[in-house]
């Protein structure tokens, strides 16, 4: 169950990471959470595609994770995977803007300058 | 040529031309923006491959020959792996810039 317990390890190191460190704010945000539910769409079907047993593309050893495969045939410790994949990447995108004001005022340039809460 | 070598790198490149539209229409701007990507990526990037070395040589996972190409980068890491480790985010900062767009806030 090696990769079932990195999975966990690693959720929990992003979590803290931006709990106790980066501190962007990003996880009390709708914009993450609605983000979220269309890349875990997409990430059913891509890793879908990637784990079906008829014909997978990447081969597990299911003496390492739980055998738990939802839904079709894709190992649930993916999704742990992935988000940490992801959300790291999304905290340190903010993280970057945050420090860099000038840089990131620039994506506004072309949209509505009102700013809602 | 046996096409079937190249699903998972074609999979990824899907992956790029379905979020593109995010970028272009959506006004994402993620790909303009290569200095904060690859300041946001560089670590990410580092990490899971390292995972992924780990996990192929601890024998977690490996990958079916008849759908990858065999090539392999140094450390025998697969060309396709790092691909999803650089596609996988890029479309996902594109979801988040886009969405934050259309939500009109930050």
């Amino acid at each position: 169950m090696e990769y079932t317990w990195a999975g966990i390890v690693a959720v929990v190191l992003v979590i803290a990471v931006e709990l106790l460190w980066f501190k962007t704010g990003l996880l009390r945000r709708l914009t993450f959470y609605v983000s979220w539910a269309i890349i875990l769409f997409f990430m059913v079907l891509v890793d879908g595609w990637l784990t079906k047993l008829t014909a997978p593309i990447v081969l597990y050893n299911e003496e390492e994770n739980t055998g738990i495969r939802f839904p079709w045939d894709i190992p649930v410790e993916d999704y742990l995977f992935g988000f940490a994949l992801i959300t790291l990447t999304m905290l340190l995108w903010e993280r970057w803007a945050q420090r860099h004001p000038d840089d990131a005022a620039s994506r506004r340039t072309t949209g509505p300058l009102i700013r809602r809460r | 040529m046996d096409v079937d070598r190249f699903q998972y790198l074609i999979l990824m490149g899907l992956c790029l031309l379905i979020t593109l539209p995010l970028e272009f229409l959506f006004g994402a701007r993620v790909w303009r923006r290569p200095r904060r990507l690859v300041a946001a990526m560089a670590v990410p990037v580092a990490i899971f491959v390292a995972w992924d070395l780990i996990a192929i040589a601890r024998e977690h996972w490996d990958f079916n020959p008849q759908y990858v190409t065999g090539w392999e980068l140094p450390l025998n890491l697969p060309v396709e792996e790092l691909s999803f480790f650089l596609v996988i985010p890029i479309c996902s900062l594109l979801t988040l810039e886009a969405v934050r767009r259309v939500l009109d806030r930050d």
